[in-house]
């Protein structure tokens, strides 16, 4: 049988996984990917718990959530296109303008 | 649920009482509608019909704002809370970005881009600050942050044929979205908690901050609970700058155009306050939790914002950092609103201390006439007092106030915030914030000794450098005025504070 906390458990994960994944790769694409994993991670939490404890809330929620994230791919990839056309790369390592 | 129940809902939607944000939004969509109804001569009255629109918003929230019979309480369904430190904000965000929008007229003016848009994204992004300064509601709070971040993205890389100010945007971009998405999965443990029907004191709309409050106040020692506080206060200290956050501060305000930069240090800063505030309120029954978790973030970025600072010579990575500085100060204030109550309103006094004072400094970095405003660094201040001595006095008292000296506004901004640090028997606190507030004599005397000190120059480079423009060569009666008053209300704060602290206090 699975319950919530199974839910829960592949949200947390979900998270765990965008978050390390912003931390640790080196691809701008790859960490706009984990940044978009994390949203949904969030998503998937919301729904369970509305789902369980009952109330609409959550799911309510829900609809905000996909919409804040396309607005912010929108924008976020406009910037990645822009940026790749100026230095014909997306490696975070060698986006090294910015420093003192 | 019945008919009755939606038309209660339905009842509580005062527009009236979010009639600035209105306003706004609708100033900000006649704004490109102007750009294709006037023919193109036309087009430079642009910036000056949203500056003049604007102050008449902000003429008209001055005077709504809780002098009389005002809208106070709930409204929208518990998704809006009115009560006069919103009022505050609204004038607050108000204000930074008329001010906002003069630098953009400023250094938009010299670059071929789409100018309209910048004012457009900016007006909405003012609107959005102003309901998140009055969000009463997670689901509120989430969408009108989201909202104006999104549109910060876009001002940071706005002069998208430069790679610095591109950079900067995708920095920005990927912190910005790290830590909403934080601050969103700290939200979902909340409502986890708080909608679990097996405990007590649960509800059916747990986010509301009133239920959130009374659900903690009877499960303080919920784990959910408790780590969903840590995550949304993690969210909020991204926005703020507070220590282990703040890595992104020096490099996407040296990347980003001056306008955008000061709209960062300033209403991105406020609004990180105004989400403080009013979340140390929601989080009160974890207090035994949240005032060290405060007291620690605050120690560290103060000590960390101004030592950093030192080593700098790039002007905007400066202000950047002292603002990480600020930020600790300001995180002092909202520890000891937690214990005694007036310090909110030494919070609200500092911050208008600070816009003043960062008026008065942007308007004179944007008026250096550099053709590359991220490469700005004390060098390019050079005898500025000699060439410009508007701009020099304009610059000293920017940053005497900054730095806390008195009798200017920063002072009794600072001193306000120890005094209630006092009372709120944070002595430890208040030791680290002394260290900071000398420590931070040392940097912003830099800026000043190289605008108001004879800098040594080879003869023979003088003939070969380019003539470059002299500082203050744009200067337009608007910049003037603008300049004028955030001088004289630097001054005026310093000597004279009872108009704005009754105001504040709202009395």
């Amino acid at each position: 049988m699975i319950g919530l906390e199974h839910y829960i458990t592949v949200s947390s994960l979900l998270f765990a996984i965008g978050f390390f994944g912003v931390l640790l790769r080196k691809n701008t694409l790859v960490i706009y990917m984990c940044l978009e994993l994390m949203l949904n991670a969030a998503n998937l939490g919301l729904i369970a718990f509305s789902r369980y404890h009952g109330g609409m809330g959550g799911n309510l929620f829900v609809f905000f959530i996909i919409t804040v994230a396309a607005a912010e791919v929108a924008v976020g990839l406009a910037i990645i296109v822009a940026l790749f056309r100026k230095r014909q790369t997306v490696e975070v390592e060698e986006l090294n303008a910015l420093r003192n | 649920m019945s008919p009755e129940f939606y038309q209660k809902i339905a009842e509580t939607n005062q527009w009236g009482a979010i009639a600035p944000e209105l306003a706004l939004g609708i100033l900000a969509l006649s704004l490109l509608l102007l750009e294709i109804i006037l023919p193109k001569v036309a087009h430079g009255a642009i910036p000056r019909i949203a500056i003049l629109g604007q102050l008449a918003i902000l003429v008209y929230a001055i005077a709504n704002s809780c002098s009389g019979a005002c809208v106070t309480g709930e409204a929208f369904g518990g998704m809006l809370f009115f009560d006069a430190t919103g009022e505050l904000f609204r004038v607050f965000f108000l204000g930074s970005s008329v001010f906002v929008s003069y630098l953009g007229m400023v250094s938009l003016e010299k670059k071929t881009l789409p100018q309209v848009e910048y004012y457009h994204i900016l007006l909405v992004v003012t609107a959005a600050l102003m309901l998140l300064a009055q969000a009463n509601h997670f689901v509120m709070l989430f969408v009108a942050l989201e909202a104006a971040t999104v549109g910060f993205y876009i001002l940071v890389s706005y002069f998208r044929h430069s790679v610095v100010s591109l950079e900067a945007g995708l920095k920005y971009l990927i912190m910005g979205a790290l830590s909403s998405a934080i601050l969103l999965f700290g939200i979902v443990l909340l409502y986890g908690a708080g909608s679990n029907p097996a405990l007590e004191a649960s509800s059916r709309d747990p986010l509301n901050f009133g239920n959130l409050e009374i659900f903690l106040a009877a499960n303080s020692g919920d784990m959910l609970g408790l780590l969903g506080m840590l995550l949304v206060i993690s969210g909020v200290a991204f926005k703020v700058g507070a220590f282990p956050f703040q890595i992104w501060i020096p490099d996407v305000y040296q990347g980003a155009p001056i306008p955008t930069t000061a709209l960062l240090a300033i209403a991105s800063k406020g609004a990180g306050f105004a989400m403080l505030l009013s979340l140390v309120q929601v989080f009160s029954p974890l207090s035994d939790w949240l005032v060290p978790l405060l007291s620690a973030l605050a120690v560290l970025t103060i000590l960390f914002g101004n030592f950093a600072a030192l080593t700098q010579r790039n002007l905007k990575r400066v202000i950047g950092l002292s603002g990480v500085s600020h930020a600790g100060f300001l995180l002092i204030g909202v520890v000891a609103a937690t214990k005694v109550e007036w310090a909110t309103t030494a919070v609200m006094f500092y911050l208008f201390a600070y816009l003043l004072a960062s008026i008065a400094v942007f308007a004179v970095f944007a008026h250096l006439e550099k053709e590359d405003d991220s490469e700005i660094s004390l060098d390019d201040l050079g005898d500025l007092a000699k060439k410009n001595g508007f701009l020099g006095m304009a610059l000293a008292i920017g940053i005497g106030s900054l730095a806390g000296i008195p009798p200017l506004a920063g002072f009794i901004g600072k001193m306000l915030i120890f005094v209630a640090a006092l009372e709120a028997e944070l002595y430890g606190l208040m030791a680290v914030a002394v260290v900071g507030a000398v420590v931070s004599i040392y940097y912003y005397f830099g800026i000043l000794k190289s605008a108001f000190f004879e800098v040594w120059h080879f003869q023979d480079d003088d003939e070969d450098a380019p003539e470059e423009a002299e500082p203050g060569a744009s200067l337009q009666f608007f910049g003037k005025v603008a300049i004028l008053a955030a001088v004289a209300g630097t001054l005026i704060l310093g000597f004279y504070q009872s108009p704005l602290s009754s105001w504040l206090s709202g009395g």
